[in-house]
């Protein structure tokens, strides 16, 4: 079983199985990404959108929808950006050069990680940058040069002041260095939804702890919890959904 | 190199065609294997088109969305001969230069 969707490609109604839907659109999202820069683009990705459609309507003859198959097969008739022979159109120059002082070849940024934050996200940031699973171990690391030689507060501070925050869901990929594509936003915005309705049910429970049973009275962990909540309060207020996210 | 090869065809196919639908200048284009993936004519179109070489009108088609039919402008014509003369002259020089090569194959 499998889900579908109705699309118009080209100025044509389809019905496209879920699967297929994803890998078509992944496509179609490169293609659009390689022109972009370049004249005429948009009669460009309309003609090949237009052209994509006319394959289908041959290949499905009178099967009633598209399925992975069948796109991979129309994809294959056109070709990816590649194939189009070797010059972009118009110029890609600012690829890796210096678009951001923190910018290195994995493609990943630092930025504050305002998801998982103790003080400032700043931590957090850093082991999504060197792909630290917790970033338990680079807070130890804050702690102990505090200790050792004091320059853990300052230089916590200047990265806090000097680190952006990881304010759109391309953001947050960047900083995991993942690629902004369709499926790798859509899993960046499912996962704020999720994280979004956790912290709401995590205030939920917090406030029956406050206002109901007040015999055994759980302070200290009441406290704590507060603490967690507070940076989320700044994050709802922000929208979810990414600037310039068109689709 | 062989995007102008391939510019040239084009280019020569609409004029042969005088009005020309992109799917089918890809069926002519394939015929003659000029092509390996379709998605290369259309940038190419789009390019001939700024360049002020080709133009376009919508027709409506008898099923589905209207289509876009390409033309050559009078600077396209003027443009196709004088890359046809160019071609031309590349074809006898490459043909002179390796007649030698040529020769030795069919005495063999």
């Amino acid at each position: 079983m499998n889900k579908v969707f109705n699309i118009n490609l080209g100025g044509i109604a389809f019905t496209i199985d879920s699967d297929a839907y994803e890998h078509l659109s992944n496509y179609l999202e490169t293609i659009h990404h390689h022109f972009r820069a370049s004249e005429g683009y948009e009669e460009i990705t309309a003609d090949i959108e237009a052209r994509m459609a006319e394959l289908f309507q041959e290949r499905l003859e009178n099967r009633p929808i598209v399925t992975l198959q069948d796109v991979k097969h129309v994809i294959a008739i056109m070709g990816t950006p590649e194939d189009f022979g070797a010059e972009p159109m118009g110029d890609e120059a600012p690829k890796s050069s210096s678009r951001g002082k923190w910018k290195f070849k994995t493609g990943k940024r630092l930025f504050r990680n305002t998801e998982e934050v103790v003080i400032g996200g700043v931590c957090s940031g850093i082991s999504a940058y060197f792909g630290i699973e917790d970033p338990l171990w680079v807070r130890l690391f804050f702690v102990l040069i505090t200790i050792s030689g004091g320059v853990g507060i300052p230089l916590y501070i200047i990265l806090w002041a000097v680190l952006p925050k990881a304010e759109t869901a391309s953001d947050r990929l960047a900083m995991r260095g993942e690629k902004a594509n369709v499926s790798n936003i859509g899993k960046i915005i499912e996962e704020e939804v999720a994280h979004v309705s956790k912290k709401m049910s995590e205030l939920g429970d917090e406030l029956k702890a406050e206002f109901g049973s007040k015999k055994k009275a759980p302070r200290r962990r009441t406290i704590l919890k507060e603490n967690a909540v507070l940076p989320m309060a700044g994050f709802i207020s922000e929208p979810p959904l990414p600037r310039g996210f068109m689709f | 190199m062989r995007k102008g090869i391939l510019e040239l065809c084009i280019l020569s196919i609409i004029s042969d065609e005088q009005e020309a639908y992109p799917s089918d200048i890809i069926k002519r284009l394939e015929e003659s294997q000029m092509i390996v993936v379709q998605g290369t004519l259309y940038p190419l179109l789009a390019r001939l088109k700024s360049a002020g070489l080709l133009d376009y009108t919508w027709k409506e088609s008898g099923a589905g969305p209207p289509r876009k039919y390409y033309s050559l402008t009078s600077d396209g014509h003027e443009f196709l001969d004088g890359l046809m003369d160019t071609w031309n002259q590349l074809v006898a020089a490459v043909k002179h230069s390796t007649r030698s090569l040529t020769a030795n194959k069919k005495a063999k």
